[in-house]
């Protein structure tokens, strides 16, 4: 129960195409974020699921059943709002009992039911209050107790954090987690936040202008990104970029630009002909001190437990994490060196990911 | 108290001046001056008299026209507002949905509300004729009677017709703010609602009514308030008559200073008037100042 199925789900607004045909299976119970930038059809995406909005093609089936014609209230699904909705003139345990009672509890079960969710969110000695006599994260947990109380197949929440200061964010970010552990119910979540969609989800939904990029596990999205559009939006400070030709070479193919040559090894064999490649590499594989390259340092940022370092070499710019000791000023020059196991190469032209991967030191050009 | 702020005292006092004066110019001098006239028995064209007292309030006690004026007040204020509450919700809410020529509906709503009243009563009068109005006309035309209705001249008929156009001319104000209301509601609390199984109706009566109830309470009392005191639109639809049957309180003052000449009756009816009047506005004060403590809570 409660898997989410989105298949060829295509919305349009007019000519503008928000959404383009998706393909999307979430397991029951799973803990999926939908990432992206505004404007990406992460929201629309979750407004069909809800059922605010309809799918211009293609269908949407939640527990097995396809809801595309069935009325938001009948979908067995809640959601929690960015502004969190609250109804401003019912008190907080009448904005939790509300979905009960449109649905027909009865008194005595409803109570038992809001004051149980009350329990869980801590929110017992606030039930009399109104929405307006409590704090952010205070209103965060009723909208959170309105949907927990429907007992719903599937919550769905649309960046329910983006309102809270970044303290309380951290904290209701591990409450989430708890909640989602201790329910185990299907939890689709719209972010435009990495880090909260890479700490909370089992699964990240990639999203940019209305298609699906990469569906993956957080680790596998930051360690292979399917394209360049991944491996820029996820990490911050964002992956390093440059161009590279990729010749053939013996027992593979070397990657050569301005600043380097690197060895590269097709795991599957066969390299491919001589062509344009985008070579990437996290800052933190930028290894600043020592090694065959040198470049010269534009900004020092140091952030207490880390420093981070801009500097260019060979026209290109890079960013790189370094030791919070780190002792390099701006104008001066550095020798760097990148690990080459952890280098990431996509195709010039289309940006997608080529299953290439470092085999041996990298070398000055 | 330092020398700074001694002179910062005598610059607030210095620019509140003006308005105390004008306030007390415009409002303060005729209040007095009409709560002093109506204790002397005075004739309008000199404006002499002499003092009598409460004589003119014990007059209206026993007077059969006040108690009816009286009467026929309440009963205009809370027909005409009631019709107006109810249309003007019922247009907002039309005006709230996507609908083709919105802006335009939107601006002709206003119509009756923006025309003289003059003007309007004119046009009313001519629909209401008996020989030449369009209303008998098609209701002859339609078979609902076989002789033309004295829309004007006869009970209940004077009354209905008063409060009708009453309704029509003052409604848009309700619209006007009512809407305003509708547009600041968030479209999240209704989506919320719809997600929580709410219907239609139940959107309606659990998110837009609430939500409508603070700017209902001032419109209906600012419109009572109004609606109390109109003399225009009842003066020149039906002049108070048939005889007294839709004669209300500012009719009957007038008719006291300028027809009787009773300039000393006719304020002590519009200090009855004002009395009844301070009781709104008693609860209109209560309402914003709990509305303000709820807004600091």
């Amino acid at each position: 129960m409660g898997g989410i199925v989105f298949s060829r789900v295509r919305k349009a607004f007019g000519s503008f195409v928000a959404v383009k045909d998706l393909d999307l299976e979430i397991g029951a119970g799973e803990f999926v974020s939908l990432l992206g930038p505004s404007g990406c059809g992460k929201t629309t995406t979750l407004r069909m699921l809800a059922g605010l909005e309809f799918p211009t093609a293609g269908t949407i089936a939640i527990g097995g059943r396809v809801v595309n014609d069935v009325a938001p209230g009948k979908r067995n699904v809640a959601m929690v709002f960015q502004s969190y909705a609250l109804y401003p003139h019912m008190t907080v345990g009448e904005n939790i009992a509300y979905p009960l009672r449109k649905q027909g509890v009865a008194r005595a079960e409803r109570e038992a039911r809001v004051r149980a969710v009350a329990e869980t969110l801590q929110l017992g000695a606030l039930l009399d209050r109104r929405p307006k006599q409590l704090s952010g994260g205070q209103q965060q947990r009723v909208a959170l107790g309105r949907a927990l109380v429907r007992e719903p197949a599937a919550f769905l929440l649309d960046e329910p954090l983006s309102n809270l200061d970044a303290k309380l964010r951290a904290h209701m970010r591990a409450e989430l987690i708890e909640l989602h552990r201790r329910v185990g119910k299907t939890f689709v979540y719209v972010t435009h936040d990495q880090l909260e969609a890479m700490t909370m989800s089992d699964r990240i939904a990639v999203m940019h202008e209305g298609v699906l990029q990469q569906f993956a596990p957080p680790r596998v999205i930051y360690d292979q990104p399917a394209n360049l559009t991944v491996a820029g939006f996820i990490g911050s400070p964002a992956m390093n970029v440059m161009d590279a030709e990729l010749v053939a070479a013996a027992g593979g193919a070397v990657a050569a630009n301005g600043l380097l040559r690197a060895p590269l090894a097709a795991p599957g064999g066969g390299a491919g002909g001589a062509r344009t490649i985008r070579l990437g590499v996290r800052p933190e594989d930028v290894l600043l001190g020592a090694g065959p390259l040198s470049g010269r340092i534009r900004v020092v940022e140091p952030t207490g437990h880390e420093t981070i370092v801009a500097f260019e070499a060979a026209g290109a710019s890079f960013v790189a994490r370094a030791a919070a000791d780190f002792s390099g000023a701006p104008g001066e020059t550095v020798p760097f060196d990148l690990r080459s196991a952890r280098l990431h190469v996509f195709d010039g032209a289309t940006g997608g990911r080529l299953e290439l991967s470092g085999a041996g030191p990298i070398s000055a050009a | 108290m330092s020398r700074l702020d001694r002179r910062y005292a005598w610059l607030g006092v210095l620019l509140i001046a003006p308005t105390v004066l004008i306030f007390c110019m415009v409002i303060v001098y005729p209040l007095v001056s009409a709560i002093y006239l109506s204790l002397f028995s005075i004739f309008t064209p000199t404006l002499t008299g002499h003092w009598v007292g409460f004589a003119n309030y014990a007059d209206l006690v026993g007077s059969h026209e006040f108690w009816r004026s009286l009467f026929n007040t309440a009963l205009w204020t809370v027909l005409t507002l009631v019709l107006q509450i109810a249309l003007g919700i019922a247009m907002a809410l039309m005006l709230h949905q996507n609908m083709v020529f919105r802006s335009l509906a939107r601006s002709l709503i206003l119509f009756p509300y923006f025309v003289s009243t003059v003007v309007a009563v004119l046009v009313w009068r001519w629909l209401f004729n008996d020989l030449y109005g369009i209303l008998n006309h098609l209701m002859l035309w339609a078979g609902m009677f076989s002789a033309p209705i004295d829309w004007l001249g006869t009970m209940p008929n004077a009354l209905a017709s008063i409060v009708l156009v009453g309704a029509w001319k003052y409604f848009p104000f309700v619209v006007i703010a009512v809407l305003a209301r509708l547009q600041s509601i968030p479209e999240q609390l209704y989506e919320a609602a719809t997600i929580d199984g709410a219907g239609a109706w139940s959107r309606f009566t659990d998110v837009t009514l609430p939500q409508l109830r603070e700017v209902l309470l001032v419109v209906v009392l600012l419109r009572a308030i109004w609606d109390f005191k109109e003399f225009d639109l009842i003066y020149l639809l039906t002049g108070g008559g048939p005889v007294i049957a839709t004669q209300t309180l500012p009719r009957m003052v007038y008719k006291a200073a300028f027809g009787l000449n009773q300039m000393g009756r006719a304020a002590a009816v519009a200090v009855s008037m004002m009395l009844v009047m301070l009781a709104f506005m008693v609860v209109y004060l209560r309402i914003a100042s709990r509305r303000e403590r709820e807004g600091r809570a």
